[in-house]
């Protein structure tokens, strides 16, 4: 090819290039970018390639770049002619045979295709592919795709990369031609200034100021360079840009080069990124033939070029000066500005150094102006931005969206959300290293330069990680520092000693070995020394994640430092296994059932017992959160720990073996403290404080306000859940460890606080909520309307409650099902509504499962209007509101919204299961601090309350929650209490030892999952016999050998 | 030609400065002192210790005085209870670095990092000692490169390159494996290019550059003369 030097030969190039975009042939795409080929693109293309040389078709098959959905990756378009670009996902070798099939045909398979594209705007040009498959979406209709503005990229995906003539086909190198034709650079300089256009690496600097900067300058030699040494983890727009549309980099920069006058330009690509610089190469060459590059360019007498410089990968080559110092062939090490590279630069001469994306802008700026630029985007931030959106989100890829648009526009809509079911999303990590972490309930938070930098972070290149529940922030936060830390360059003392600090620190937090409360503050100060203090931007943004996780996240780092806890079970040191991680109690329940796989009952008894002092009960309604986290899931499904555990309760507490374990549970008892401790509450957290209370010695005495023990475990949960005779055998076996039982007694009313105070040594308030949450509805006042709590409570004691036939519940919890159950029993029809979708019940969904079973009827998003009484003050109808789903909330359900749909279903009696609350008022009087709910005001981990020897624990503090976490406080408030009273800590003491086998099977058991047989719906759902009968031993013995033991640890190196 | 002069603003007292000149300058000529410890008056700045950080009004941004230009109208706090608070957190980071143990070094008592430690009335570190393992270099005849007393500050690779000439030293490794190395990491004795002048030694401010046959508290080095020295360089045509 000779150079072009004149209009007409550039216009044959380009009807050329358009003739090979739109070819009378059917034309296959492939996306062979490094993400496409990392999924396989190029066997797809092979494939092609051999399959249309064979049929002998007339298919032009070319690569190109990543269109942006990654997790649709391989993808492919495919044209027919006079038809539109139709975009195939995930496409295998498999698919091949049969789309060439298709071809032949002359019609694509609907089903197969993603999306369509009909006309696209390559902002240079304008391409119309032509029309039909009225059924497929088109691209801007595909979640991923809705509200993205392709300015970057509005080639990729569609060009050949390695072909100019295509890139010229869609309007490519005619505004280089406009600007060497205009021959005013001040007038694009002007233009790039009125379009308001900010450096994309990160700092946000104006380009306009910029080049007129290096314009200005006076020198022989001015050099332009392209920084594209993109280095944060989660990053990697530049790379899908220069590996998808390299020609549009050169012509902004050949744009540049003419402008600012400069003489030569310089790409400094990462050496990791081959296939980017194969690309950028190779365009450089075409461009040089072509006549784009060189001593004459398009024949208007510019003289230009451009070279590649392969970085060998230090991210601090990503800071100017450093980058400058790797060019000249020394160590990339920063130095201080100014001198500012405008003014000596490489070589000592001016430079200017902008980012890839900075370049990419030129063109389209140019092309359509500085209005038609800055009409995109928020006032102080024009324009689109790519991201690059990945971590904990189902759709995952390069999004290119105006500047200004919220976060949860991307998390939500493009990204839809988390990517695993049931955990919630609970930050955005924005920036890289540079950057900070983004709490979900800033996510309306708009992405521009200004907005970001107010929280704590940065836009930075555009690095989107977003995090869930399974995320350790302090680990995160350690990850950014280990990852800075090992890239700084030394060279100054904040940076280079500073951020190994840190880092000990912060390992140190997440192996548990520092436990000082003060190290936060210390992190703190370090942290804003470094940002301050540092040379290069490196070391002045290190600190960002560290600082704005413990901003927005100082929970998550104080459970590490006081409770040597990670709740995402992440920091391994922390944990024992997965299982014990999750469990409330931290029950170790790989020893449980390593004990009764080998067959030592009592051992696998006390095992439980001294972990979990309500182990029936537990078996029956804990929420199982081990379950969720357990690793056989990655084989076939979960160990079925709670049912084990269960079984191992039984076997002692219903059998004449109860007698001895009892005592020797009691054996172990320490000896007489003489302290006494009252507790108020006799249920799940009041009777945990009191069975490891009395172990450490001390006379516990348990106040209730009902007859018997077991709070909501006796008066809540139906018989057919949880059967009384198995709490009041539980309850027996903590009154053999000498604990008294003070019944119809209420602390604050029938005993004042003040009392207690003068007769204990230390008082555990553990109150219930008891009280339900009133519903303010229009009807509420109906004979027939009944709170739930009370309304079972009056079941649990056989006290005849007036219920209709018809029963409608409202709400989603345990309560709601409890209540709808029991309506069943009593022989009604019970129907439950909820505002939510099914999936948001807070209820146990093996207990919504029985529910469907035994008959209850469920209604989803419907939220209750109004209840329509009778001439006689009685129930007649429930009237509801149709809700839809709306954006996500915190616990990352979608909101309910109201619509002006109503529903009305005909009832006699109303449940409201809306949740529950407490009675708190009499703890101010003795001179409790309460917040503005009604909780007392505790310390987080040593459950102590304002008042001194008064604790707090359960329900009252956290609202209702469920049995096993309530325990958790029981047992956290008997150690505390313990270790205050008597000055030192003797919990390890109480608690047996057991010698079993410590060795990870050779082969997991392969038994699948046994699960409890229940009793046949129909007969069950007439009588109050205990709905799920007990695994059978050998069932559970096989159970317990499924579990992988995942709390051996291996040292690294050992097989 | 001669230099411009322009007002400028020190700690409130107006102080008339030349331009081209830094902070540190214009500073060290109105008789204000800002600590330093990588600067070497005759050597080139390097801006690496982050000790000599000022607040200048106007911006947040800490900037050091060492390498900053004055400009006209430029208002410096040399002194604040930030700076304060942050030179005390450099020092300290510097003292746990590596093994300054001063009861049995060569520099005890003529030490620019004790004296600047004792001068910031620093008596413990509150972060854990980091008590790295670094080697000693005795293979030159005449000198001994401690790294276990390095402050990293370069000042023996500034005096090398920019008086003597020889450019032996330079810096490896990077972040906290930073060293100061001889030629391409070879024994300083093995080294072609050492001319053994010296300079090196006394432009260190710590044990860590020292002079053979040195004992306890017996090195002292005179920093003075290579500024004397630059400064009758850069006089020459």
């Amino acid at each position: 090819m000779s150079p072009i030097l004149d209009i007409a030969a550039f216009n044959s190039v380009r009807e050329a290039g358009l003739a090979k975009l739109v070819p009378t042939a059917p034309r296959v795409a492939i996306g062979m970018g490094t993400c496409g080929r990392g999924n396989g693109a190029d066997g797809v293309f092979n494939a092609f390639a051999s399959g249309i040389e064979r049929s002998g078709m007339d298919v032009r098959l070319v690569g190109v770049g990543c269109l942006g959905a990654c997790y649709q990756e391989p993808l492919i378009n495919v044209r027919l002619p006079g038809g539109p670009l139709l975009v195939l996902n995930q496409v295998k070798i498999n698919d091949v045979p049969r789309i060439l099939h298709d071809l032949h045909r002359g019609t694509i398979s609907p089903e197969s295709i993603y999306c369509k594209v009909e006309a696209w705007d390559h902002i240079t040009g304008h391409i119309s592919y032509g029309r039909g498959y009225p059924d497929v979406p088109n691209w801007d209709e595909v979640a991923f795709f809705k509200g993205q503005k392709k300015i970057v990229l509005r080639n990729c995906g569609f060009i050949n990369p390695e072909d100019i003539e295509e890139y010229i086909g869609v309007g490519g190198y005619q505004a280089l031609y406009k600007v060497l034709i205009e021959g005013r650079p001040d007038m694009v300089i002007e233009q790039i200034k009125a379009a308001k256009l900010r450096g994309r690496g990160g700092a946000g600097f104006l380009t306009g100021n910029k080049w007129d900067f290096l314009a200005k300058a006076k020198s022989e030699q001015k050099y332009i360079i392209c920084n594209a040494d993109e280095g944060d983890p989660g990053a990697y727009m530049n790379r899908n840009e220069i590996e998808g549309d390299p020609h549009a980099l050169l012509e902004g920069m050949i744009i540049g080069g003419y402008v600012m006058g400069a003489t030569e330009g310089i790409i400094y690509v990462r050496a990791e990124y081959p296939l980017a610089v194969h690309h950028i190469q190779r365009a450089i060459d075409q461009a040089s033939e072509y006549g784009l590059l060189g001593d004459n360019i398009l024949g208007r007498g510019f003289k230009f070029n451009i070279r590649v410089v392969e970085g060998a990968g230090a991210f601090v080559c990503g800071e100017e000066t450093a980058l400058i110092a790797s060019l000249e062939n020394r160590a990339g090490r920063p130095r201080p500005r100014p001198p500012y590279p405008a003014q000596k630069g490489l070589w000592g001469q001016p430079t200017s150094i902008n980012n890839v994306e900075t370049w990419y802008n030129i063109v389209p700026i140019v092309t359509k102006g500085a209005t038609w630029f800055s009409d995109t985007g928020s006032a102080k931030s024009s324009g689109t931005k790519v991201f690059s959106l990945v971590g904990k989100v189902h759709s995952t890829g390069l999004v290119e969206m105006p500047l200004g648009t919220p976060l949860k526009t991307f998390i939500y809509d493009i990204g839809e959300g988390g990517s695993t079911p049931g955990r919630a999303i609970k930050a955005v990590q924005t920036g890289g290293p540079s950057g900070g972490c983004i709490p979900q309930e800033m996510f309306d938070t708009p992405v521009d330069y200004e907005s970001l930098q107010q929280i704590g972070s940065i836009m930075g290149s555009g690095g989107m990680v977003v995090m869930d529940d399974d995320n350790c922030m302090v680990d995160v936060a350690r990850f950014f520092i280990e990852f800075t830390h090992s890239e700084s360059c030394g060279k100054c003392v904040p940076c280079r000693v500073g951020l190994n600090k840190l880092l000990r620190i912060l390992n140190g937090i997440t192996r548990g070995t520092v436990g000082m409360r003060d190290r936060l503050e210390a992190m703190e100060e370090l942290g804003r020394m470094i940002r301050d203090c540092s040379l290069c931007g490196l070391g002045q943004s290190a600190p960002n994640p560290v600082l704005t996780a413990m901003r927005h996240f100082r929970d998550e780092f104080e459970e590490h430092l006081r409770a040597h806890r990670c709740r995402a079970g992440v920091c391994q040191d922390l944990a024992l296994s997965p299982c014990e991680n999750s469990c409330p109690l931290r029950m170790n329940i790989p020893r449980f059932l390593q004990l009764y796989k080998e067959r030592r009952h009592d051992d696998a008894f006390l095992s439980v017992i001294f972990d979990n002092p309500l182990p029936a009960s537990t078996g029956r309604v804990c929420q199982h959160p081990c379950e969720n986290r357990c690793r056989r899931t990655s084989i076939d499904a979960p160990v079925n720990m709670r049912e084990v555990h269960r079984r191992i309760a039984d076997e002692i507490l219903f059998t004449d073996r109860f007698d001895d374990l009892a005592a020797r549970v009691a054996a172990r008892k320490l000896d007489a403290s003489g302290r006494k401790v009252a507790i108020a509450g006799a249920g799940p957290t009041g009777l945990t404080a009191a069975f490891y209370l009395a172990l450490l010695g001390h006379d516990v005495t348990v106040f209730d306000e009902k007859s018997e023990a077991g709070g909501m475990l006796r008066f809540a949960i139906p018989e057919y859940r949880l059967p009384r005779a198995v709490v009041r055998r539980e309850v027996e076996l903590i009154e053999r460890l000498g604990v008294k039982f003070v019944f119809d007694t209420r602390i604050g009313f029938d005993i004042p606080l003040n009392d207690l105070a003068d007769r204990f040594d230390s008082v555990f308030i553990s109150i219930g909520t008891w009280k339900e949450s009133w519903l303010y509805l229009p009807g509420t006042e109906l004979k027939g309307v009944y709170p739930a709590l009370p309304f079972l409570e009056s079941s649990a004691k056989k006290e005849a409650v007036r219920l209709g036939r018809r029963v409608a519940i409202i709400g989603g919890g345990n309560a709601a099902i409890d209540a709808a159950r029991t309506a069943m029993r009593a022989g009604a029809e019970a129907i439950v509504v909820y505002r939510r979708d099914r999936k948001d019940m807070p209820a146990i969904e093996e207990e919504t499962v029985a529910a469907e079973e035994e008959g209850v009827r469920f209604m989803f998003w419907s939220a209750p209007h109004r209840i329509i009484g009778d001439a006689e003050g009685g129930v007649k109808a429930l009237e509801m509101v149709k809700t839809r789903p709306g954006e996500y909330d915190k616990s990352g359900r979608r909101r309910p919204i109201m619509t002006d749909e109503i529903q009305r279903i005909e009832c006699d009696t109303v449940v409201l299961g809306v949740g529950e609350t407490f009675d708190t008022d009499f703890c101010r009087a003795s001179g409790l601090a309460l917040q503005e709910g009604g909780t007392i005001v505790v310390d987080r981990f040593s459950l102590e309350t304002s008042r001194a020897s008064f604790y707090a624990g359960g329900d009252v503090i956290t609202g209702a929650s469920n049995v096993s976490n309530a325990m958790d406080f029981g047992k956290r408030a008997a150690k505390n209490i313990d270790e205050r009273l008597m000055g030192e800590s003797r919990w390890e003491a109480i608690f047996p030892t057991f010698v079993y086998a410590h060795k990870v099977p050779d082969e997991p058991n392969h038994a699948a999952r046994h699960v409890s047989p229940a009793l046949a719906p129909k007969t069950r759902a007439k009588t109050q016999d205990e709905v799920v009968v007990g695994m059978e031993p050998e069932a559970a013995w096989e159970e317990a050998g499924r579990c992988m033991r995942c709390d051996i640890k291996v040292p690294a190196g050992v097989s | 030609m001669p230099q411009k002069k322009i007002s400028i603003r020190i700690d409130g007292e107006l102080v008339t400065a030349l331009e081209g000149q830094t902070i540190l300058q214009a500073a060290q000529e109105a008789g204000k002192a800002i600590p330093t410890l990588c600067y070497l008056e005759g050597l080139s700045p390097a801006g690496a210790c982050r000790i000599c950080m000022v607040e200048v009004a106007g911006t947040e941004r800490l900037l050091p005085a060492c390498t900053t230009p004055v400009q006209e109208g430029l208002a410096v706090t040399t002194v604040s209870a930030r700076l304060t608070q942050y030179r005390r957190m450099t020092v300290e980071l510097l003292l746990i670095e590596r093994n300054h143990v001063c009861s049995v070094c060569v520099s005890n008592g003529h030490c620019e990092l004790q004296a600047m430690a004792t001068s910031l009335g620093i008596t413990n570190t509150r972060y854990w000692y980091d008590f790295p393992t670094l080697p000693v270099d005795m293979t030159h005849e005449r000198f001994v490169l401690d790294h276990n007393r390095c402050i990293l500050c370069t000042r023996c690779v500034r005096a090398c390159a920019e008086l003597e000439g020889a450019n032996v030293w330079d810096v490896g490794g990077r972040g906290i494996h930073t060293r100061v190395t001889s030629d391409l990491a070879q024994p300083w004795g093995e080294s072609p290019t050492c001319t053994s002048c010296g300079k090196c030694v006394q432009a260190c401010p710590t044990g860590a550059l020292a002079e053979k046959g040195a004992a306890v508290e017996e090195m002292t080095k005179r920093t003075d003369r290579l500024t004397r020295l630059a400064g009758s360089k850069r006089a020459q045509p």
